[in-house]
């Protein structure tokens, strides 16, 4: 009945569970789901993450390759993020180009990398002018059930935190490269920023961590990434206008989380450094 | 103590705006806004059919379209396409026109700082003079906080953008003078960022007080 219930009348059946003070999958307003990272999963990459938020799986991988800066700016590497999301993750998405959602995010991690500071792009440089690091971050969504934007910060922290590039040596005078694979240097993160979204419904109603089916029917979107201390992007496009009261509240809460993903991260992380000391 | 008064005074007061309705012939709307140096100019069509796939039967679908000046549409401006739409969304009673459309179009003609902003506004103006039915009107405001000695600078243009640390751009509804939209960049803590709003709410007013001169000044015959 409750199945059915839901299918028939997706509105209501969602509102009447807000107004039990309980969400459709039995969780507080304000409480989040869990999480879990997998580090170094995919092999061929240069480093890679499956990071998971409830149902909602992002995979990514890190391809470095070698190329020549823009003259421009002759010290400074490229970070090339990119997100699909393919049919196979929603019913919603369609085979073809990628949607505006989906252009819209990847400016949007793209925004959070360069404001947070965790990439030094002169730490990619090998030789002024000649030879820079060009780091492919491909973000594939397995499973799309809310909260998208979190779970691609996630996935993408976790893999940069374990990226190692091979040294790689340039002579000035013949122009040759040579890379050393066995020798894999750890590439410095400065930043660990964390993103955490709300839903806002009808009456200034705060919902943390929202799945699918509440983010397509609620009435505003907010996202906030947070550095250690500093807020690196509040992202809110539109939707039901907010209280100060309300921005105040989402950011205590989402100080709180923070916390945790960021520990949960780092231990996923250093179970990677204990393999190869045991190795 | 006078000239106390007066900086407090002019530390809400935004670039000089400048607006034009009707400009366009075609469109059931029409807004050109200037702010600083700051130029667009936005056109509405609307309530129209809309396309079968983009149509929601409920209520009215909102398609934006924002051309840069040169070049064509790229991934940035998808960004302040999903803004300016989900913010009109907010705004206009999509329930009143079900299963039509309502289209949104913004050219930019010069960018010196607060592009968002200016869009966000001459979009609103344009909806005003195409007469689509609103909850409220909002007014964009943006702001920035210096780099060296963390001022906040209100409305500030592209030279004075180059030394900031962060920058801000919110939409404020008309009624309560609630965030409808923020958009950030840069690095901030949380009292900067609680600061900036109060003073963008705050200088918001001016931009609505100038809505209501305009719309004063178009709409002499009601």
């Amino acid at each position: 009945m409750d199945s059915q219930y839901k299918i028939i009348h997706p509105v209501k059946y969602l509102q009447d569970h807000l107004a039990q003070d309980v969400r459709p999958d039995g969780r507080q307003f304000l409480s989040f789901r869990s999480i879990s990272v997998n580090i170094s999963s995919i092999t061929h990459a240069d480093s890679s993450a499956i990071f998971k938020i409830g149902n909602t799986t992002i995979v990514c991988g890190i391809k470095a390759e070698l190329a020549a800066p823009k003259a421009e700016s002759p010290e400074y590497g490229y970070i090339v993020p990119n997100i699909e999301l393919p049919p196979l993750c929603s019913p919603k998405f369609r085979p073809g180009p990628p949607s505006d959602q989906a252009q819209v995010v990847v400016k949007l991690i793209e925004n959070i990398l360069r404001n947070s500071a965790a990439i030094d792009l002169k730490d990619l440089c090998v030789f002024k002018g000649k030879l820079v690091w060009v780091l492919y971050c491909d973000l594939m969504c397995i499973n799309y059930d809310g909260s998208i934007i979190d779970a691609c910060i996630g996935a993408l922290t976790a893999t940069l935190n374990t990226l190692t590039l091979p040294e790689t040596l340039y002579n000035i005078e013949t122009g040759s490269v040579s890379v050393n694979y066995t020798k894999r240097l750890k590439f410095p993160i400065k930043a660990l920023p964390v993103s955490v979204s709300f839903a806002i419904f009808n009456d200034q109603l705060l919902i943390a961590d929202p799945t699918d089916d509440e983010e397509s029917l609620c009435l505003g979107r907010l996202t906030i990434v947070m550095n250690e201390d500093k807020i690196c992007c509040i992202h809110k496009p539109g939707g039901i206008p907010i209280s100060q009261d309300l921005f105040l509240r989402s950011l205590t809460k989402c100080k709180k989380r923070a916390e945790l993903i960021r520990s949960l991260i780092d231990a996923a992380v250093s179970t990677i450094k204990q393999e190869h000391l045991n190795e | 103590m006078d000239t106390s008064e007066e900086t407090s005074q002019s530390e809400y007061i935004l670039r000089p705006m400048n607006c034009e309705l009707n400009q366009l012939s075609m469109p059931d709307g029409s807004a050109m806004l200037m702010q600083g140096n700051t130029a667009v100019i936005a056109g509405i069509y609307g309530p129209v059919e809309a396309k079968p796939q983009k149509m929601i039967y409920d209520k009215a679908s909102i398609e934006v379209s924002y051309s840069p000046i040169k070049g064509p549409t790229k991934v940035d401006d998808r960004m302040t396409e999903m803004y300016i739409k989900e913010t009109c969304e907010a705004a206009i009673i999509v329930t009143f026109h079900p299963a039509s459309a309502i289209c949104i179009n913004v050219q930019e003609l010069e960018d010196s700082g607060g592009m968002l902003g200016c869009t966000i506004n001459a979009a609103c103006l344009a909806l005003i003079n195409a007469g689509i039915p609103m909850k409220f009107t909002f007014a964009a405001v943006n702001c920035m906080i210096q780099e060296d000695n963390e001022d906040i600078i209100l409305d500030p243009d592209s030279i004075q953008l180059q030394e900031a640390k962060a920058e801000f751009t919110f939409a404020f509804d008309s009624m309560d003078k609630n965030v409808i939209c923020c958009y950030t960049t840069g690095c901030f803590t949380e009292t900067e960022f609680l600061k900036a709003m109060d003073r963008c709410k705050q200088a918001s007013q001016y931009v609505f007080d100038f809505y209501r001169n305009l719309v004063k000044k178009y709409a002499n015959v009601i």
